[in-house]
């Protein structure tokens, strides 16, 4: 996954005051998780689960870190 | 109605073998957007061909080391670099539906995704077969890039290696090939470090990426303190960067192999942040050139 420019994140920051590093960081963080794990073998329930959970909270934190681009 | 392919072979490769590593650069048909949502829509850089040769002509720079100013030159050993095939797809007119869409659009970031299942049969409409392929598109509302491992066949031939005193395999063969979904404007490194990405395997070996607090893969490893030695690979002792190229390392568990440059971030790293702003100083770490360049030199030899 392509790391982000330091000036976006800086600008992402600035642009949304509701947002702390530590979302964005957590953010690139699952993001990233998400290619490390194959998606075309058969999952364990647990492991569904698991990247289920990882796609909710990104969800949370996309609307947080970029509530401009949520559909209403 | 759909117009005649333009295959184009970009460089030979081995013509010795029946199938030398080969490399495959689409121009992406079709957008499904968002990601996940069966909706397909038609993806603009079919109606452009010259920035779609433009990013041909990038990918290859950035991976046989020709980019201006390019420290790591990778594909570029003048031992591999003559026996890698690329080939680049250009086919416009195709209807926008599951099988052309080789990207999707994530609808939680901004992303580009590849659709790792669909480019395998997509590019066996025309007798191509890839061990890593990049779409590229011209999304207009995503521009990042993103890469899958590939997954290899673990039921056939490869050659072996070790890690930390595990038997693992350089592959030949894949299942589903590396894939990677990158904007037709991306330049730097960022093909190179997707190529690393999918280059690398679900069970043979992951690289990850460095700029965030990953899991354990071929190139990370977690836990404090940070031992002196990152790993034993093929019998080589390789250290641990204590400070990950003095970046840091923060709260996270994560640590790193030594780098072969210790002045500038890995490739897999957050290259954006070399000290002097020239992205194309950074190199790969040591394990990770060695176990890419190995996986290369075993898919070629088979």
């Amino acid at each position: 996954m392509e790391p982000m420019k330091p000036e976006e994140k800086a600008r992402v920051l600035a642009e949304n005051p509701q947002a702390e590093p530590g979302d964005l960081e957590e953010y690139e963080r699952l993001l990233s998780r998400r290619f490390a794990m194959d998606p075309d073998i058969p999952a364990s329930p647990e492991a569904i689960e698991a990247a289920d959970s990882i796609e909710d909270r990104l969800a949370e934190l996309h609307a947080r870190l970029f509530p401009q681009k949520v559909p209403a | 109605m759909a117009a005649e392919p333009i295959i184009q072979v970009v460089r030979d490769g081995d013509a010795s073998k029946a199938s030398p590593f080969t490399i495959c650069i689409i121009a992406n048909p079709a957008l499904e957007a968002p990601w996940k949502s069966g909706q397909f829509i038609g993806d603009s850089i079919t109606d452009h061909r010259a920035e779609f040769d433009a990013s041909v002509r990038y990918v290859v720079q950035a991976l046989f080391g020709r980019l201006p100013n390019q420290a790591e030159q990778f594909l570029g050993d003048a031992t591999i670099a003559p026996r890698i095939r690329v080939v680049s797809v250009f086919a416009d007119g195709l209807d926008a539906e599951d099988a052309t869409a080789l990207v999707g659009q994530d609808a939680v970031s901004n992303l580009l995704v590849p659709r790792r299942t669909a480019f395998a049969p997509f590019l066996a409409r025309f007798g191509l077969a890839a061990d890593v392929a990049y779409a590229i598109s011209r999304s207009e509302t995503h521009t990042r890039a993103s890469a899958w491992f590939t997954s290899d066949d673990d039921g056939r031939a490869g050659v072996a290696f070790s890690l930390d005193g595990v038997a693992l395999s350089h592959r030949f063969w894949n299942l589903i090939p590396g894939t990677i979904a990158q904007h037709a404007t991306s330049r730097s490194l960022t093909a190179l470090h997707e190529f690393g990405h999918a280059l690398s395997s679900y069970s043979n070996g992951s690289v990850l990426d460095l700029y965030v607090d990953s899991p354990r893969g071929l190139n990370n490893k977690r836990g404090r303190p940070i031992p002196p030695g990152f790993a034993v690979y093929n019998g080589i002792a390789l250290a641990a960067d204590a400070t990950r190229d003095g970046l840091g390392y923060g709260s996270w568990q994560s640590y790193h192999c030594e780098l072969n440059d210790p002045e500038f971030p890995a490739v897999m790293d957050n290259y954006w942040l070399a000290h002097d702003h020239v992205p194309e100083h950074c190199q790969h770490d040591r394990i990770t050139r060695m176990f890419l360049l190995d996986r290369i030199r075993a898919k070629l030899g088979r």
